[in-house]
């Protein structure tokens, strides 16, 4: 993984890039030069701090949690290159039909969201994880005893084999019902 | 049943029909009489003829619409709508065969339609429009509103055109503006047959905003072309120059842009004027109406698109309106929105029924046909070409099937057979011809395909609105989602929908709320993800009680010591049918329809208070805040009332004291309404009293019991520290019984108006007391979002106990009260204060609502755990404020 991404995109890597993820050149083009605008430093990666000034992803709740997993999964010693920003993107590309690859399918993306709870990477959520991201997304207006009342019933609805966890398999049956491949997909510019 | 209806109807008729001739025999003796003698009594129908015949049709409607709904098997086979026009088809006949067909206020005729029946329809679609589907699919209404009722008025025009060339329509001719004319009439969607329809079809979402945003946007160009046309048929094909068609084209910016600008501003007004309305909450419901209707009228006085203004004025109304307004004036406005279009929407269809039978038809069989076949084709054919050309953009695309059912949703409707009325026979001369074809469309849509698109959307297998219950993985995981792709989207720079929404979102916040609302809600939380939180816990409570039911065997055994976030949820085994109750309201409608409403009847239960306590236990309160709106006087007198007597029942007969874990507000105001807080003293007995009657026959496990609070409770508390620690410690099982000397005393005052209470709702209310007082407080000792990140930077486990509990009341009794004011506590602010209890059942019926409504702020009480960074400033104040008081009691 070339972490020297300052050089400017190569072609072949660009080829490459469009081959693996789907994307078509321009839209890496584009996002090429949205990852040299977040690199304030110029650095050629991402740290915490370059993602969190974004204002919307700074208020957002979920904000942190969400740099966590990007940084911490996706990119590599707290740190994210351009390459592993743009397998991240991929993972939110319409996952039509004649254009899905390995990134966008709906486990990827169910997969991104279950990380999101799933911070020790055990492959399960157990209730302090699901309290964790409970307490984020709620604020301070519940009260650790309702939340954890709803941790409880949340693990209760999912957990079929009684370990009081949520494995990832729980995870994905319970959002059968949710249209999540389209809800996790994003329009890329181009 | 329905046999039984039907007399009834006939019955009315009659009874119309022989007070006509009785009338009409009356004047004629009258008139022969030569020397006028006083009239002991006078018969005098023509005075009231016109409104008691509108006020019949009314009646009649209605009579109609309860009788239909007698009968489960034919509403299930049948449309209401198709079973109003066969009503009024039959009501027609009589009134043919009887020749009062003739009087005016039989027939539609289409001042009428225009002025009455319709705007009340379209201001309750635009004031219940799912805002967010509408305009995450508004690309795709467009479109289909402009381009495709353009396509189909050209291409339904020319091939009628074309086929008076041929002999099929037996040699009638049809000229070419003529038939532009009926073209534009009959190619636009109706609103109130896709309404009709599609609300009892129960579609997706956005199936369902996609088909109704087209019928209610095409009105503008509609409304445009039928205009253009119809005085491009009055000037004269000859004399047309291509200035017309440029004007044309451009009055149709004028008509529907004018449309929404009028709608807005109107809708702004209103907003504007509701901030104001606080001491006259009475009029809020009228205001809104008539505010809506005078944009409709102002726009049809300057003839813009009045539908589009409507609809604009109830969407931007909705959006603020119901902040401003109590609780009490929403439920007013939107109960009699409904109303006034269920009724409206009866009438219309009845009158297209009856207006059928009359003389003023020309059947064409060859006209009626091609135009019948050509509204299908080429709706089947605008609609897959635009949708397809949608599809380059939209995100979910929309299927063949969803195609198929788009263009099987093209119903015509009343709003076509009324401009149909009102061509002008001298110009256009095949009026009749057109009429019937109208009528022959109309009839055709509204009965075969709104029969058989029921069946269809089952049999394609159309992914129906998710009825699903909120299972809370669920709705986490989605609005996980919602804020995941927010955040992504701005990492990858897309700019997409979503941050589009959000910067939508801003603006709203920033500039429109500030200007439109009596208070800036400060929403940086997330009040919907609450929302349904409440509704969530709502369930789960259902669900806690279902299978807790054999746990409770009796009212007075002893409450088994559950879990403690269980015991949050576990509510008294007096609400038998509470599930029931719940689940009647539950499932989530986001289309606007009637079944909410209908559903909302039983909430007409008898116990109100014990339902109060119980949704206090599971209903989230909010962070308390220092100042709220002053709120209407009347409420205020209302809710003193109300309360003084729910309280006295719910607590003057307990006699051992307990002082709750933590008080809330509702016990708070137990206190005050008591009026038995002569002392600081009394105070604090009273509020022993009213608050800590709880379990005192479950008694024996309860753990809800906290020290006695001291008079020293009184002195002030001014670190914020401690406050906090005591707002989020955990007191339930620590705390000490208390004696209750004083707490008695107290009581005993208020026992006086008390109303003796079955005593079996004794142990229920205990019961639920204490589940209440678990609820109200894990509500209620609220911190504030990210408050770890504040300066004192207190970040308190929940687990730490009591620091002071002698605190804790002071605290409690005045942070915790969202409600309460800033200034001193007097009886007045107290019975203001409080007024939000009596409205705990709008709360009720709001929570289960739709989804759509969650949007709405009857928890405008949320907005103030809002603003986090001024909560420490606030409570101080708060505290002050009660300090002061305190002093002054």
């Amino acid at each position: 993984m070339g972490s020297n991404a300052s050089i400017m995109l190569q072609q072949e890597d660009l080829q490459n890039i469009c081959q693996e993820t789907g994307f078509t050149t321009k839209e890496v083009q584009r996002l090429y030069s949205r990852f040299k605008t977040l690199d304030k430093r110029d650095c050629g990666f991402l740290i915490r701090e370059d993602l969190l000034c974004i204002p919307e992803v700074n208020i957002n709740p979920l904000g942190e949690r969400l740099i966590d997993v990007i940084v911490e999964d996706y990119g590599e010693n707290n740190k994210i290159n351009f390459k592993q920003f743009i397998f991240l993107l991929a993972t939110f590309r319409r996952g039509k039909t004649k254009s899905t690859t390995e990134f966008n399918t709906r486990n990827s993306k169910l997969k991104f969201l279950f990380d999101m709870y799933d911070r020790n990477h055990d492959m399960k959520i157990d209730r302090t994880e699901l309290l964790e991201v409970l307490k984020m997304m709620v604020g301070g207006n519940i009260h650790d005893d309702q939340i954890a009342t709803i941790a409880d019933h949340t693990i209760g609805e999912l957990d079929n084999d009684g370990d009081s966890s949520i494995t990832f398999e729980e995870f994905c049956e319970t959002l059968s019902r949710i249209d999540a491949d389209d809800k996790m997909s994003m329009k890329f510019l181009s | 049943m329905y046999k039984n209806k039907h007399s009834i109807f006939l019955i009315l008729i009659l009874g119309l029909i022989f007070h006509k001739y009785y009338c009409k025999e009356q004047t004629y003796i009258h008139n022969q009489a030569k020397p006028p003698r006083f009239h002991v009594a006078e018969f005098n129908f023509d005075h009231v003829s016109d409104v008691y015949a509108i006020t019949l049709w009314i009646l009649l409607g209605s009579l109609a619409k309860v009788g239909f709904h007698l009968s489960h098997r034919l509403t299930e086979k049948f449309p209401e709508s198709c079973l109003l026009i066969i009503l009024g088809l039959i009501v027609g006949g009589l009134l043919y065969i009887t020749h009062l067909a003739e009087q005016k206020a039989y027939v539609l005729n289409s001042d009428t339609f225009f002025l009455f029946l319709l705007p009340p329809i379209i201001l309750e679609a635009g004031y219940f429009m799912p805002n967010r589907p509408f305009f995450d699919n508004l690309g795709t209404i467009l479109l289909l509103a402009i381009v495709n009722t353009l396509f189909n008025t050209i291409c339904i025009g020319l091939t009628l055109w074309g086929f008076s060339f041929t002999p099929l329509y037996g040699g009638t001719q049809f000229g070419m503006l003529p038939c532009f004319v009926f073209a534009a009439l009959i190619s636009a969607v109706d609103p109130v047959a896709v309404l009709a329809t599609f609300t009892e079809i129960h579609v997706n979402d956005m199936l369902y905003i996609v088909v109704f945003g087209e019928s209610l946007l095409n009105d503008a160009v509609s409304v445009v072309l039928y205009r253009m046309f119809d005085s491009f048929a009055k000037i004269g094909q000859e004399n047309l120059i291509p200035l017309d068609l440029i004007l044309g084209f451009l009055s149709f910016f004028v008509v529907s842009l004018g449309g929404v600008l009028i709608g807005i501003i109107f809708g702004v007004v209103a907003c504007f004027t509701t901030k104001f309305t606080e001491h006259t909450p009475v009029l809020e419901p009228l205001i809104i109406l008539v505010y809506a209707y005078l944009a409709y009228l102002t726009s049809e006085m300057v003839s813009v698109s009045g539908i589009l203004a409507i609809t604009f004025c109830g969407m931007v109304m909705k959006q603020y309106v119901s902040f401003n307004i109590s609780k009490k004036s929403d439920a007013t406005t939107e109960y009699v929105l409904k109303m006034l279009s269920s009724i409206m929407e009866t009438i219309i269809f009845m009158f297209m029924g009856l207006s059928t039978v009359s003389d003023h038809h020309s059947w064409n069989t060859g006209f009626v046909l091609i135009t019948l076949l050509a509204c299908l084709v080429f709706r089947v054919i605008g609609i897959a070409i635009f949708a397809n050309l949608a599809n380059c953009w939209r995100l979910l695309e929309l299927t063949r099937i969803d195609m198929l059912i788009m263009s099987y949703g093209g119903l015509r409707g009343a709003i076509a057979f009324a401009l149909a009325l009102i061509l002008d026979e001298t110009k256009i001369p095949r009026k009749k011809e057109f009429v019937t074809a109208t009528i022959a469309v109309v009839f055709f849509t509204v009965f075969l395909q709104g029969i058989t698109i029921g069946p269809l959307v089952k049999c394609l297998n159309v992914r129906r609105k998710q009825i699903e219950e909120p299972t809370m993985s669920a709705k986490l995981t989605n609005r996980m989602m919602d804020h995941v792709m927010t955040c992504l989207e701005e990492i990858s720079g897309s700019g997409g929908s979503n941050s589009l929404r959000d910067k939508c979102r801003n603006l709203d916040r920033n500039y429109f709320k500030r200007w439109l609302l009596r208070e800036t809600p400060q929403e940086k939380m997330d009040i919907k993800l609450l929302q349904t939180f409440k509704k969530i816990n709502m369930q789960s409570a259902m669900k806690v009680h279902d299978t807790s039911k054999g746990l409770v065997p009796t009212p007075s055994s002893t409450t088994i010591h559950t879990s403690p976030s269980g015991a949050n949820l576990r509510p008294s085994s007096t609400f038998a049918n509470f599930s029931q109750l719940l689940a009647a309201n539950l499932p989530e409608q986001t289309v606007p329809d009637l079944m909410f409403f209908e559903s909302q009847g039983t909430e007409h239960y008898h116990d109100d208070a014990q339902m109060h306590h119980f949704l206090d236990t599971n209903l989230y309160r909010a962070r308390p805040r220092a100042t709220i709106h002053v709120r209407s006087k009347d409420e205020m007198a209302d809710t003193n009332n109300e309360t003084n007597n729910r309280f006295e029942k719910s607590y003057h007969h307990r006699n051992h004291i307990y002082i709750p874990p933590r008080l809330d507000k509702e016990q708070l105001h137990g206190r005050k309404t008591g009026r038995s807080s002569s002392g600081t003293n009394r105070l604090t007995g009273a509020k022993a009293a009213s608050s800590t009657q709880a379990d005192h026959d479950s008694r024996s496990s309860k753990h809800s019991l906290i020290p006695s609070y001291k008079r020293e409770s009184f002195k002030s508390t001014n670190s914020p520290k401690q406050r906090q620690q005591q707002q989020k410690s955990k007191s339930r099982s620590k705390s000490p019984p208390l004696s209750s000397d004083q707490p008695i005393k107290s009581l005993s005052e208020t026992k006086d108006i008390d109303q003796p209470i079955p005593p079996v709702s004794i142990v229920i209310e205990n019961e639920d007391d204490t589940v209440k007082m678990d609820g109200a407080t894990a509500a209620e000792r609220i911190c504030p979002w990210r408050r770890s990140s504040l300066p004192d930077g207190e970040k308190l486990t929940s687990t730490s106990s009591i620091d002071d509990p002698s605190n804790t009341s002071h605290t409690f009794s005045n942070t915790n009260d969202p409600n309460l004011h800033s200034g001193p506590l007097t009886s007045a602010n107290f019975s203001g204060a409080y007024n939000k209890s009596a409205e705990y059942m709008g709360e009720f019926a709001t929570i289960t609502k739709p989804e759509e409504y969650v949007s709405r702020p009857h928890v405008r009480d949320l907005f103030n755990n809002q603003f986090r960074t001024s909560d420490e400033k606030q409570e101080n104040n708060s505290e002050t404020a009660s300090n002061e008081s305190v002093t002054r009691l």
